[in-house]
């Protein structure tokens, strides 16, 4: 058995082995658990959230029920879809011929702009936030999609995926279209774009995700129940005197739904864009 | 500086023959770059620079929103400093951060360690499993788990309730409060930094593992001596992000204490939301920000010092 092992000190004793492997299952149901909790308790009534049972006793489905004819839940769902969409849209011109730029060009003042961007990544975000206020309250901007599409739509992050990506694309190819007499738009459009697809992708994905999970910018800026987004809905369920439990984790699980549907679908893409970045160090 | 305020349109499709009409072509050749900022630009300026650097004009006003800010030089800075919840709330926040710091980088790490062993069964599942909870927004997380650590009818009391014992109202104690918010926050990001960190073991040479194994290192003295040393950068990185993103604390406590019992988990950019949002004081919210600012880049200075002097 012993001499069955190559690299001796490489694996540890079956054992151990056994050992470590139950502490990562035991360490991933407790991962997991949260989730089975809120999904347990989102199919409970009011009393049994109370009582000290574990599993419902009944499957009851009037949380999910209530959860869609009282409050305004389908409304915050359908703004945060809105703006999460759009922000990722935007987002992914905005960034492309942005990075382009700082990919295939040389100008006067480009690294001070690349570094303007960069430095902005530090700077907490309730630093924007508080003259934003102002300016927006001003020209009336408080209670519209524009407030929360556009500033997650000039993402530093995204700018700067694009720029990594296309300065990767052979500098050949675009010199021979551009011999062949193919304008600089045409060429962005019809050459590099498809080129950059995977890019492009990420970066719409990772604004998607900031847009949907941001906090501050919509409690800030969105001051009507009715323009509210699914993070500040279900947070003022939740500050509400008497906070219905089960109707609150109805809430979450819903709005985990199209996470983890885009996560699923996507989860290369956005385990690569989240973590890129870390390991050129 | 983007000069156009047009979309990027296209500049001369007619241009057949690069060699004819060198000063206008130039010319046109030169602005394509801008053409392909301007839209980029013109955003991040209105919405992230301009309001960047029109908080720190800000600061030294009054400003409550709809009146026009009004010159009071460094009164808010000087109120500021006088005020002891800032100093709680500073106070709070870097408690909480240095705690979450060396909990999540000692968990991402542990993990990324345990799931980059060559025995290690289905790593591809594990990975994607402690992943999931970083997709998940703050907010939702938090309201799972105000049912966690709720005082009686919250899981860890039922789960504690089973084997006869009685832990305390999680969230209502100034003790275990921040402690309770720190664990959530590890647990949303662990599998996150554990995936940054084991990219980073993947990059460290496997010659030189397999080296140090044969000359009869043991397996802790092969993770102490070659591969934390070669982890340096991405911990760097990992250690820097975590505490930015830690000293920026704001929608856990908002969610799950807001900001009590008593201060306990009042966080510095709560500080400045209740100061800006519910108080209407504009001026002295940036005030505060800026200072928070200054707080974080120094720390992240200082870590790279730190970290990077090790590095030799």
């Amino acid at each position: 058995m012993i001499l069955a092992r190559r690299g001796s000190a490489q694996d540890p004793s079956p054992v151990l082995r056994l050992g470590l492997l139950l502490a990562l299952c035991a360490l991933l149901s407790v991962v997991l658990m949260p989730w089975v909790w809120a999904l347990l308790s989102s199919f409970k009534p009011r009393s049994e959230i109370m009582s000290t049972g574990f599993l419902p006793e009944v499957w009851h489905l009037g949380n999910y029920r209530d959860l869609f004819a009282t409050t305004m839940y389908p409304r915050w769902l359908l703004n945060s879809v809105i703006v999460s969409v759009s922000a990722a849209m935007v987002g992914m011109v905005l960034c492309s011929t942005g990075g382009y730029a700082f990919a295939k060009f040389r100008f006067p003042g480009k690294t001070l702009l690349f570094w303007m961007v960069i430095a902005s990544v530090s700077i907490p975000p309730f630093t924007t936030v508080i003259p934003l206020f102002g300016w927006m309250a001003k020209l009336g901007l408080l209670n519209t999609y524009l407030v929360l599409v556009l500033p997650f739509a000039a993402s530093a992050f995204g700018l700067f995926m694009m720029r990594q990506y296309m300065s990767t694309l052979p500098d050949e190819l675009i010199e021979a279209a551009r011999i062949d007499g193919c304008g600089e738009f045409r060429l962005f459009l019809t050459v590099i774009l498809p080129l950059s697809r995977p890019a492009l992708g990420t970066v719409g994905i990772l604004i998607f995700i900031a847009s949907w999970n941001s906090f501050i910018w919509p409690l800030v800026f969105m001051r009507s129940e009715e323009m509210f987004t699914l993070p500040v809905g279900i947070a003022g369920l939740n500050s509400e005197q008497m906070a219905e439990y089960g109707l609150i984790m109805a809430a979450a699980v819903v709005s985990c739904l199209p996470m983890l549907l885009v996560f699923f679908a996507m989860q290369k893409q956005i385990i690569a864009g989240l973590t890129s970045g870390a390991v050129k160090g | 500086m983007p000069r156009r305020a047009t979309g990027g349109d296209a500049p001369g499709r007619l241009r057949s023959r690069p060699g004819r009409r060198p000063a206008s072509w130039r010319l046109r050749r030169a602005l394509v770059p801008y053409l392909f900022l301007t839209p980029f630009f013109l955003l991040f300026g209105i919405f992230w620079a301009g309001p960047i650097l029109a908080s720190f004009a800000y600061s030294f006003t009054e400003w409550r929103g709809i009146t026009a800010p009004e010159f009071v030089g460094l009164r808010n800075y000087a109120d500021l400093f006088a005020d002891e919840r800032f100093y709680t709330a500073l106070g709070n926040t870097l408690w909480m951060a240095a705690l979450y710091v060396v909990l999540a980088n000692l968990a991402g790490l542990s993990l990324a360690l345990l799931l980059d062993a060559p025995w290690m069964p289905t790593r591809h599942l594990f990975r994607t499993a402690f992943f999931l909870p970083m997709t998940i927004s703050m907010v939702v997380t938090a309201v799972i788990f105000q049912l966690i650590y709720a005082g009686d009818i919250g899981l860890l009391a039922k789960l504690l309730s089973v084997f006869g014992l009685e832990g305390p109202a999680w969230l209502r104690d100034p003790a275990t409060a921040p402690l309770a918010i720190v664990a959530m926050r590890v647990w949303r990001t662990m599998g996150y930094y554990a995936i940054i960190y084991l990219a980073g073991l993947q990059a460290v040479s496997s010659d030189l593992k397999e080296a140090a194994r044969l000359d009869g290192a043991s397996e802790w003295q092969v993770i102490r001596h070659v591969i934390l040393p070669g982890l340096k950068p991405v911990m760097l990185f990992c250690v820097i992000l975590t505490t930015i993103s830690a000293l920026e604390m704001f929608d856990e406590p908002m969610v799950l204490t807001q900001g009590g019992p008593g201060d306990a988990t009042l966080t510095a950019v709560m500080y400045v939301y209740q100061q800006g949002f519910q108080f209407l004081q504009l001026g002295y919210a940036a005030a505060a920000s800026y200072v928070l600012t200054l707080v974080i880049v120094l720390i992240s200075i200082a870590q790279k010092l730190w970290l990077g002097e090790k590095d030799r």
